[in-house]
């Protein structure tokens, strides 16, 4: 680690240096740890208490944690968020890397399509909801298209069947999330030494081979980097859902977040949403503090 | 009293120690060079001179005064560094002359200071560029105007040729030891290079792991290295290190060496009393390779020539000189032999000895025997 | 430069089959924009008796006026106007303030180093990735108590609470790679800690500044949650006027003032990306995917 300056000197001039920088490093601080620490434990506190409509400190014990795990939404919460989830850092994964790759073949357009690929990340996803409603909307979207076109059998509802809208959701979501992560992907693709590429084509080895057993390994941070980053999007996924769905049709799409949301603020259960977005920071912390912990920690050789 | 005084100067970052005590003085006008090892503390050293560093220990006189405490801006002090550290979004130009603003001399007078020192270093041309316009060389001179510019008391420099490709590093020790007899300024410079040590410096203090191993003019570390560490750190080819053995021939002691089947034995000249004291016990003795030559290129109006026959083992064109490698004391030994010398491995060859530039180490210490 | 290794005797045929497949990729991306659009200059008879794919055939801006002066969220039936301005004051005022501290902070953190920096800046980090679910409740109190909440005030300080980490992470790892020989240079020349920021590193951070307020800009621009659990009414961002008007269940649905408004609701972010997107990936990608 390279030292930092730490002039010497005495003066009031020299002293006040050198309290400066922690003056002014002070107000961000101390802002993160009232809103972010201090929160985290006030709703901590809040989810063993008897709250509902106000904050009640009394001591419930686990209560308001046993009400949450015995509801039937949760369930469907957690269930939902777990399918999404999985699709979504798969599905992001495996485009992001294919259109990578594919990007990567010296193409002509590439400034263009990458463009392309990447501008749904700057909308909002409730823009993005709203499209995809509208999109895959079964009485006047595709569907109706598809029959127009001449395929009269053609039929997607998903939107409204409670049991695949949750998929719908997925397609969103990817299609939002895909070029960002390709971008990474296609950073890292750049990144590698061109020397190793060479060596491995003289030793004849095939382009295929070369990409799975050479180039892809070396893609191992941007591949972790990426599950974090979708990770935590997906875990966060609240505004998608109210967008496209509403959590609905009925309770299907509730994940996580929405029902966080509808406890707290529709609902009146301060308790139980408490709970539930402690358990949402848990899942979370448990997978973010080891990277930054790794990341910091490389970053001090 | 002398210009620059370091006096016993500790540091510790932590637990660790990375300064063991330094003793330096030096006087108004000297080019003292810092060599050593990467990581023995030399630019700590010269971060304490600056102000940079805080000093865990010791005392630091500038001209008789006591700075330890003193503001690094208010020392009177320049620094060039291996980085050069240009503002990257001034002029260079404003490089230059941002010391003299900080310190709100008015704009002409800066203006005026800018170009004469711009002369100087023939960068008059480059003023109004971005330091990212400049090539490695265009930098360190801006790098060096922003020292000089300030006219300090003292300048220090951090490895500023390391980043050079080696052409452009040569020019520019010439350039700056030419600067350096033509301003009279006093200067702390550091390197890991041996080679610029010993081109540049008044005076050169070799480090070894936070101490100090020998402090003199480049004369003295080289003809007389103060132990181990500095006679193989000094000097290239290094010096040849070898196992001998003190034995008295006739009431005098002489270096008996292991040299092939038989024995060598080489006449003490330096250092005799001393050694007398080791007799029959083991010392290290070096020889410079340039002490080791064809008899025909042998120095027989200074030196004292020893000569004998041993066996090539490998031979090294470089241009300018011939070195032979042959086996000696348990150890691979360089000879520089006259350049066209033409030798092949395996040949006997005669090789002349000038034992007057022997010196003796004690293998347990390490030090000098003397 | 493409690390893929030269097909040198790459066929036709591959290269033919990569550009198809490329290009159904790019139509399937461009797709829900392109209906967006052609739906939001529709007649609403057209939009349900024709072709979603098919361009208009009678050309409207009607539904963008509407969209924009007349549509009814809620009570008011004063379009997503007054919304779109609330937007641009929550938003101007918290990218610069978070950007702002934000620099600070990496320069502290990485030129005035003290003990225990690292910790600081794990604890200022680690808030980028909370669910910001575990701070709506106690939020929602103390922007009552300040009598801040539904406002854009409210909102603003939100916005800069929660950005610092980002715009921490960012100029630290830009301030990173500065030399710290840099500051020992400017010390030495006699300037101090805020003439070091603002002469010398400040005029070179270009690019982290636009990388941040990209990146800020989007974030608060399409905000959601804080937007619909802090500021309802009046004081509420685009994007919840937009879900407002999208998701009533009241009247006929007017789908081409929803994409008119969709769009009025993605037009800054979607600029912003086309002037700026390439700088942005570009210091994005040395900046925050590697921690
Ligand atoms: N801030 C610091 N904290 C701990 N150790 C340091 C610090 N700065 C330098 N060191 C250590 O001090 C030793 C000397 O460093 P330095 O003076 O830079 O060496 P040199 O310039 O001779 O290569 C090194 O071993 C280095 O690791
Ligand atoms: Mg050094």
């Amino acid at each position: 680690m390279p030292n930092s300056p730490s002039p010497q000197g005495g003066g009031a001039r020299a002293r006040m240096q050198r309290w400066l920088p922690k003056l002014v490093l002070s107000p961000s601080f101390v802002l993160i740890l009232f809103f972010v620490y201090g929160f985290i434990l006030w709703t901590t506190y809040i989810s063993f208490s008897n709250s509902g409509m106000l904050p009640d400190y009394s001591w419930a014990g686990l209560r308001q944690w046993s009400r949450l795990w015995n509801s039937w939404t949760w369930g469907i919460a957690l269930h939902n968020i777990w399918i999404f989830g999985l699709l979504y850092i798969v599905s992001c994964i495996v485009l992001g890397l294919l259109l990578a790759i594919l990007l990567d073949q010296r193409i002509r357009a590439e400034g263009a399509l990458r463009t392309i690929y990447l501008y749904p990340m700057a909308l909002s996803f409730i823009v993005t909801g709203t499209a995809w409603q509208w999109f895959l909307n079964p009485g006047l979207g595709l569907e109706k298209t598809m029959h127009e076109l001449g395929w009269q059998s053609f039929s997607f509802n998903w939107l409204i069947d409670s049991g695949m809208a949750i998929y719908t959701i997925v397609i969103a979501a990817v299609w939002q999330a895909t070029g960002f992560i390709m971008a990474m992907f296609l950073a890292g693709l750049r990144g590698i030494d061109g020397e190793m590429i060479k060596a491995a084509q003289i030793d004849g080895a095939p382009a295929w081979k070369i990409y799975l057993r050479i180039i892809i390994p070396q893609l191992r941070p941007v591949f972790l980097s990426a599950v974090v980053v979708l990770a935590h999007l997906a875990i966060k996924s609240f505004d998608l859902i109210v967008a496209m769905t509403g959590g609905g049709p009925g309770n299907s799409t509730a994940v996580p977040a929405t029902f966080m949301y509808s406890y707290a603020f529709s609902r009146n259960e301060m308790g139980i949403a408490a709970a539930s977005a402690v358990f949402m920071l848990a899942v979370i912390a448990a997978l973010i503090i080891p990277y930054l912990y790794s990341e910091l920690r490389e970053s001090r050789s | 009293m002398s210009f620059l005084h370091i006096n016993n100067i500790r540091k510790h970052f932590g637990e660790t120690t990375v300064l063991k005590g330094i003793d330096i003085a030096i006087e108004q006008g000297d080019f003292l060079v810092l060599v050593g090892p990467s990581g023995c503390g030399k630019s700590t050293l010269l971060n304490m001179i600056a102000g940079l560093d805080s000093i865990s220990d010791g005392e630091l006189l500038l001209n008789g005064r006591r700075i330890n405490e003193v503001h690094p801006a208010q020392r009177d002090i320049a620094m060039v560094f291996q980085s050069y550290a240009l503002y990257p979004s001034m002029t260079v130009a404003g490089n230059i002359g941002f010391g003299l603003e900080m310190r709100k001399v008015p704009k002409h007078e800066r203006r005026e200071a800018i170009e004469r020192v711009a002369k100087m270093l023939q960068i008059e041309n480059l003023l109004d560029r971005k330091p990212g316009q400049l090539s490695g060389g265009q930098r360190q001179r801006v790098a060096m105007g922003r020292a000089l510019v300030r006219e300090p008391q003292l300048f220090l420099f951090d490895e500023p040729l390391s980043n050079l490709d080696a052409k452009l590093r040569v020019d520019m020790r010439t350039e700056i030891k030419q600067l350096h007899q033509r301003l009279g300024a006093t200067i702390v410079y550091v390197t890991h290079d041996q080679i610029e040590a010993m081109t540049l410096a008044t005076r050169i203090a070799v480090m070894r792991a936070g101490e100090l191993q020998q402090l003199g003019t480049p004369q003295q570390v080289y003809d007389d290295p103060g132990n181990l560490f500095v006679a193989g750190f000094m000097g290239s080819p290094s010096m040849n290190l070898l196992n001998a053995r003190i034995v008295m021939v006739d009431d005098e002691p002489v270096a008996r060496i292991a040299a092939g089947e038989g024995t060598l034995e080489l006449p003490i000249v330096r250092d005799r009393e001393a050694l007398r004291g080791w007799q029959d016990r083991e010392v290290i003795i070096g020889l410079r390779p340039e002490a080791i030559t064809d008899p025909a290129s042998a120095n027989r109006q200074d030196g004292v020539i020893h000569e004998t026959s041993l066996t090539v083992s490998l031979v090294e064109p470089t241009g300018a000189d011939v070195y032979a490698v042959t086996h000696l004391g348990g150890r691979d030994i360089n000879a520089r032999m006259r350049p066209g010398t033409q030798l092949s491995p395996g040949e006997q060859t005669r090789f002349a000895f000038d034992v007057s530039r022997m010196v003796a180490f004690d293998p347990q210490s390490e030090e000098r025997i003397r | 430069m493409s690390t893929a290794p030269p097909t040198a005797r790459a066929g036709v045929l591959s290269r033919a089959i990569l550009y198809a497949i490329l290009a159904v990729f790019a139509i399937a991306y461009l797709m829900p924009l392109y209906v967006m659009l052609t739906t939001s200059f529709k007649t609403l008879d057209e939009i349900h008796q024709g072709n979603m794919l098919a361009l208009p055939d009678n050309w409207t801006i009607q539904p963008w006026l509407e969209a924009w002066g007349s549509a009814c969220i809620g009570l008011e039936c004063n379009g997503v106007h007054g919304y779109f301005f609330n937007s641009i004051r929550i938003v101007v005022p918290a990218v610069l303030i978070s950007g702002l501290l934000g620099a600070f902070n990496g320069y502290v953190l990485t030129k005035w180093r003290f003990r225990g920096h690292r910790i600081v800046f794990g604890l200022i980090l680690f808030s980028c990735f909370i669910p910001f679910q575990i701070i709506l409740l106690p939020m929602a109190r103390v922007l009552g108590i300040l009598n801040i909440a539904n406002s854009v005030t409210g909102l603003v300080l939100v916005h800069i609470v929660y950005g610092i980490g980002f715009t921490t992470l960012f100029f630290r790892n830009y301030y990173e790679t500065f030399p710290n020989e840099l500051i020992r240079a400017a010390q030495l020349d006699g300037a101090g800690f805020f003439t070091i920021f603002f002469r010398i590193l400040l005029p070179a951070s270009t690019p982290i500044i636009v990388v941040t307020i990209i990146w800020q800009f989007t974030n608060v621009w399409n905000d959601f949650l804080f937007g619909v659990s802090f500021a309802s009414g009046d004081s509420a961002p685009i994007t919840v006027a937009l879900n407002n008007l999208v998701n009533s269940s009241t009247g006929v649905k007017a789908y081409n003032v929803n994409m008119a408004a969709a769009m009025v609701a993605a037009v800054p972010t979607l600029i912003v990306y086309i002037l700026a997107g390439k700088y942005f990936l570009r210091g994005l990608m040395s900046g925050s995917v590697k921690g």
